[in-house]
C-alpha cells in the first residue's frame, strides 16, 4: 500500500510544481493576480505532497516492506531503526526524494515570509522554486523512482522473470516475502556513524537554500524591480544556506575522520570539492551583499555570484551523481546524468541572459564608485577575488582539467591532493591576511597611516603568541608563518569585539557583559561575523596542526608488550571476539594509554566483520590538546597490530566549526521587534 | 543662515583616473598571480588517468607518476604488517564501460586480461581492499614491472549498489 500512496503523491507533487511554475510565470507576465495566486497555492501544495511521498518511503522502510527494490537495496531484517530510518538518503533514489522534499519546505516557508513583504518578486521566485522542483521530482518520477517494486512474471524466460517497475505489470506476482527478506542487502557499514545521519540532509539543505536566493534574484531581474528588496529577501536565506552547507561539510570531515581510518578528515575527492564549491560562492556573495546594501555598488556581481552559486549547486549534483568524474563516494552511475546535465545548462543560460539583457538595459548601474584602494569595500572586492580564486582552481582540479583533457586528448588528466594544497595555500593566506585588514578599514577610504594604527595591537598579539610557539618548541617555519596569519585574522575580531563593548563601557557605564549583549543584540550580523572570523580562525589552527605534526607508526606486538610514541606508550592487553545485536562479530584489542607513565585512558580499537566488508572501528582518546588514534590492523589473543596517530589541535577543527555555525546564526537570527497588534489580514486567500 | 558651497578640487579628475589605473593594475596583477599558480600547479602536478594495459604497453610511462584504475584480485592480497606493506593484484578493466560493477567482475574472470602487481608502502590496508573493488592508484611503474603506489583509493560498486536482479527471487515459494 505504501507503494501505491508514495507514488500517487509524488505524481501529484510534480504535476502541482509543473502547474505552479507555469501559472506564476503566465500570471506575472499577464498581470494576471488570479492565475498568479492559484500557482502560488499549488506551489503550497506541493510541501504536503511530498511530504506524503517521503513518509509513504519511510513508512515502507521502517515496517520493512522488502518488495520496494529501496528498501530492499539500503535495509536488511537487521537494520536498527535508527538506520532503516536514515537510509531515506542512503542512496540516490531517496536522496532525490528527499532533495524534492526539502525544495518544498524552503518554498513553502519562502512564500510565507515573504509573501506580503516582496509581492512584486514572489510570482517569478515561485515560478522559479517550482521550475527546479519539478525536475528533481520528475526526476523521482520517470528516472529514479523510489516506489519501484520487484515483481515476477511467471511466463517469462527464466533469465527475464524478475523486474522492477513502480507500476503492477500484467500477470506478475509478489516475490515470496521469505526470498526478499533473505536478499536485503542492508546499509552500506560505511554510513553507519551519526556524522551519516547528519551530513547528507544538511548538504541537501545547504544546496536546495541556494535555490532561494537564486530564485529572487531572477525574480528581480524578471520584474524588473531592482531595488534592494530581492537583496533583503535573500540575504537571511543565503545565510540559512550557508550555514546548514557549513555543518554539511563539517560534519562530513568528522566521518571521513572517524570511519575512514587515516587520521584525516579532507582527501580533495570531487565529491567533497563539488559540495565545498557552492560554500566558496555563497562565502562570496554574504560579503559582498553588504557593499551593495551599505554604499549600492556590486549591483552586477551579486547577481553573478547568485547564478554562480545556484549553477555550482546544480552542477555538483549532476556530476557527483552521474558518474561523470571518478569518485571514492560510491554513487551509482545512473540514468539522470544527461537530463541534470541539460537542467544545469538550461538554468545557467536562461540566468545569463536575462542578467546579461537587464544589463545592456543599463538597469544594473553602481551608484557609488570605487575610490580608494584601501576602503572597505576594495578590500571586500578583494576577499570576492580570493574567494572566486579559490572556487576556479577547485572547480579546474575537480571538473576542468579531467574533462576538458578527456574531450581535446582522449585521456583524462587529473591532479592530486598535492596540487590542490599548492593550489589553496596561497590563496588561503591571502583570505586570512584578508579577513585580519578589512574589518579595520572604513567604507569610502582609509589612510595607510590609519589602518596602520589600528593594526598595531592585533599584530602585536600577533608577534607574542608566535614568540610564545617558538619558545614551547615549535621550530617549523611554515606552520609558524600560518598559525600567524590565522591568529591575525583572529586577534583582529577579537579586538573588534572587545574594543566596541569597551567604547560602549565607557559611555553608557555599563558592565562587561551588559556592553557585550548590547553589542551583539545591536548590530548581529556585523559582531556575528566576527565570531565566524574566530571560527574560522580557530579551523585553521586546527588544521595548520594537525596536518604540519601528525605522527603516524605501524607496530606489531605480543600481549602484555607495549609501543611507545613521544611522551606515549600503548600496553596490548587483551583480545576478544563478541557478536553485536544485529549479528556482526567484532575483534577488539583492548589496549591501556600511559602518558609519561600515568594511565590517561583504556581504549577498544576494534575490526568489525559486516557482510559486506570488515571495517575498523578507531579507538580514540579526544582532548583539546591532541587526538590519540588508534586502528587495530590485524591480530589475535597471541600478537596485534595497531596503527597509531597522534594529531594535535585536531579537535580544534570541530570546535571552530561549532564557533562558526554559531556566529553564523547569531547573524542570521530575526532581529527581535517589538510586538505590534496582530495587522489584518490582506490579499490571499 | 551661510550656504556652504562645496566645489570640485581641479586635481579631482586627475586623482581619479591615478584611482582608476591603480585599481587596474591591481586586478591584472592579482589575476596574473592566480593564472601563474593555477598552470604551475598543474604542469606538475597532472597525471594521466590510464588503463593496466596503457601503463603496461606504453614505455613512456615507465618511471612516471601516473593514476591507474583496475579491479582487485582478492586472492592476491597479501599485508606484511610488521612493515606495513600491501601487496596486491589488479587487472585491467576496460576505460570505456556501461556498469562498473559488471565490468570489474568479467574483467576477473577474462584470463586474458592484463594484470599488474602493486605495491604500497607504510600504509594502513583500507577496509574496501577487497575482491571485485576498483582500486584507483597514483604512483609509478618501476623497472621491476611492480607499481609503487603512493596513494590508493578503493571503490566497491557490487557491495553497494542497486543489483539489476538478484538471484533467488523468482525462485517459488514453497507454500504457493
Amino acid at each position: 500500500m505504501s507503494a501505491e500512496i508514495g507514488l500517487a503523491a509524488l505524481t501529484l507533487a510534480f504535476a502541482l510544481a509543473v502547474y505552479a511554475a507555469l501559472a506564476s510565470l503566465i500570471g506575472a507576465r499577464r498581470g494576471s493576480a488570479q492565475l498568479a495566486l492559484s500557482g502560488r497555492n499549488a506551489a503550497l501544495l506541493t510541501f504536503p505532497a511530498a511530504l506524503l511521498a517521503t513518509g509513504a518511503l519511510v513508512f515502507a522502510l521502517m515496517t520493512e516492506q522488502y518488495q520496494l527494490t529501496y528498501v530492499y537495496s539500503v535495509t536488511d531484517p537487521q537494520t536498527p531503526a535508527l538506520y532503516r530510518f536514515t537510509a531515506l538518503w542512503g542512496s540516490q533514489k531517496g536522496s532525490l526524494l528527499l532533495w524534492s522534499l526539502l525544495m518544498s519546505g524552503f518554498t513553502f516557508a519562502a512564500i510565507g515570509l515573504n509573501w506580503r513583504s516582496e509581492r512584486r518578486l514572489m510570482h517569478y521566485a515561485i515560478a522559479y522554486m517550482m521550475a527546479t522542483l519539478a525536475f528533481f521530482l520528475g526526476l523521482s518520477l520517470l528516472v529514479e523512482n523510489p516506489f519501484e517494486r520487484w515483481w515476477i512474471l511467471p511466463s517469462a524466460p527464466a533469465a527475464e522473470q524478475v523486474i522492477s517497475t513502480a507500476l503492477i505489470p500484467p500477470g506478475a506476482i509478489a516475490p515470496a516475502e521469505a526470498n526478499l527478506r533473505a536478499g536485503a542487502e542492508g546499509l552500506n557499514p560505511l554510513l553507519r556513524h551519526f556524522g551519516m545521519v547528519i551530513h547528507p540532509p544538511m548538504l541537501y539543505l545547504g544546496f536546495v537554500g541556494f535555490t532561494i536566493p537564486f530564485a529572487f534574484a531572477m525574480a528581480a531581474l524578471a520584474s524588473g524591480d531592482l531595488s534592494t528588496g530581492w537583496i533583503k529577501a535573500t540575504r537571511r536565506w543565503s545565510l540559512i544556506a550557508w550555514i546548514c552547507l557549513s555543518i554539511g561539510l563539517i560534519l562530513g570531515g568528522r566521518w571521513a575522520y572517524d570511519v575512514l581510518g587515516w587520521g584525516g578528515y579532507w582527501g580533495w575527492d570531487p565529491v567533497e570539492n563539488a559540495a565545498f564549491l557552492p560554500w566558496l560562492v555563497g562565502t562570496a556573495f554574504i560579503h559582498s551583499v553588504m557593499i551593495q546594501e551599505k554604499r549600492g555598488m556590486l549591483k552586477r556581481w551579486n547577481m553573478v555570484l547568485v547564478i554562480a552559486a545556484y549553477s555550482a549547486v546544480m552542477f555538483g549534483t549532476f556530476a557527483t551523481r552521474s558518474g561523470v568524474i571518478e569518485s571514492v563516494h560510491s554513487f551509482a552511475r545512473s540514468e539522470v546524468g544527461f537530463p541534470m546535465l541539460a537542467f544545469w545548462a538550461a538554468m545557467t543560460l536562461v540566468a545569463l541572459w536575462t542578467l546579461l539583457w537587464r544589463w545592456r538595459r543599463g538597469e544594473l548601474g553602481d551608484e557609488r564608485h570605487f575610490a580608494n584602494l584601501l576602503s572597505r569595500e576594495s578590500l571586500f572586492v578583494l576577499n570576492n577575488v580570493v574567494f572566486i580564486a579559490l572556487f576556479l582552481a577547485i572547480f579546474w582540479g575537480s571538473f576542468g582539467l579531467p574533462i576538458t583533457s578527456e574531450l581535446l586528448l582522449g585521456k583524462e588528466v587529473t591532479i592530486g591532493a598535492d596540487t590542490f594544497e599548492f593550489y589553496v595555500v596561497p590563496l588561503f593566506i591571502a583570505m586570512y591576511i584578508l579577513m585580519g585588514v578589512a574589518p579595520l578599514s572604513a567604507w569610502g577610504a582609509t589612510s595607510a597611516r590609519r589602518l596602520g594604527a589600528a593594526l598595531r595591537t592585533p599584530l602585536a598579539l600577533t608577534a607574542l603568541s608566535i614568540a610564545a610557539a617558538v619558545l614551547s618548541g615549535t621550530d617549523f617555519a611554515i606552520a609558524l608563518f600560518g598559525y600567524g596569519v590565522a591568529l591575525f585574522a583572529g586577534y583582529v575580531a577579537l579586538f573588534e569585539i572587545i574594543r566596541g563593548a569597551g567604547a560602549r563601557r565607557r559611555s553608557l557605564g555599563e558592565s562587561w557583559i551588559q556592553a557585550l549583549t548590547a553589542l551583539f543584540r545591536r548590530n548581529q550580523r556585523r559582531y556575528g561575523g566576527y565570531i565566524v572570523h574566530l571560527g574560522v580562525t580557530v579551523i585553521g589552527i586546527g588544521v595548520i596542526a594537525s596536518t604540519a605534526f601528525q605522527t603516524e607508526v605501524q607496530h606489531s606486538v605480543a600481549r602484555g608488550e607495549t609501543i611507545s610514541v613521544q611522551e606515549y606508550t600503548l600496553r596490548y592487553d587483551d583480545f576478544l571476539r563478541a557478536q553485536a545485536v544485529d549479528g556482526r562479530m567484532m575483534n577488539i584489542a583492548a589496549v591501556t594509554v600511559f602518558r609519561d607513565g600515568v594511565e590517561i585512558a583504556r581504549l577498544r580499537p576494534r575490526i568489525d566483520d559486516y557482510p559486506q566488508m570488515p571495517m575498523k572501528i578507531a579507538g580514540a582518546h579526544s582532548t583539546l590538546e591532541n587526538d590519540y588514534y588508534v586502528l587495530l590492523m590485524s591480530g589475535d589473543r597471541e600478537r596485534a597490530t595497531f596503527r597509531i596517530y597522534i594529531n594535535p589541535l585536531v579537535n580544534l577543527v570541530w570546535w571552530g566549526g561549532i564557533l562558526l555555525v554559531l556566529g553564523t546564526a547569531i547573524a542570521a537570527y530575526p532581529k527581535v521587534v517589538p510586538a505590534r497588534a496582530p495587522a489584518k489580514r490582506e490579499g490571499g486567500t | 543662515m551661510t550656504d556652504v558651497i562645496w566645489r570640485k578640487p581641479k586635481h579631482s579628475q586627475k586623482r581619479k583616473r591615478s584611482e582608476r589605473l591603480k585599481f587596474i593594475a591591481a586586478g591584472v596583477m592579482i589575476l596574473a598571480a592566480v593564472l601563474c599558480l593555477l598552470i604551475s600547479g598543474t604542469l606538475q602536478g597532472a597525471r594521466y588517468f590510464i588503463t593496466v594495459s596503457e601503463v603496461l604497453e606504453g614505455a613512456s610511462y615507465l618511471g612516471r607518476t601516473v593514476r591507474i584504475s583496475g579491479a582487485v584480485d582478492g586472492e592476491s592480497i597479501e599485508y606484511d604488517s610488521e612493515k606495513a606493506i600491501i601487496r596486491f593484484e589488479i587487472v585491467n578493466i576496460p576505460s570505456k564501460y556501461d556498469d562498473l560493477a559488471t565490468a570489474l567482475r568479467e574483467a576477473l574472470l577474462d584470463s586474458t586480461a592484463q594484470r599488474l602487481r602493486i605495491v604500497v608502502e607504510d600504509a594502513a590496508i583500507p577496509d574496501l581492499l577487497q575482491h571485485e573493488a576498483q582500486a584507483i592508484l597514483t604512483g609509478a611503474l618501476g623497472a621491476d614491472g611492480v607499481f609503487a603506489a603512493t596513494e590508493l583509493l578503493l571503490k566497491c560498486p557490487s557491495r553497494f549498489e542497486e543489483s539489476t536482479a538478484p538471484e533467488g527471487l523468482s525462485r517459488i515459494p514453497e507454500h504457493q
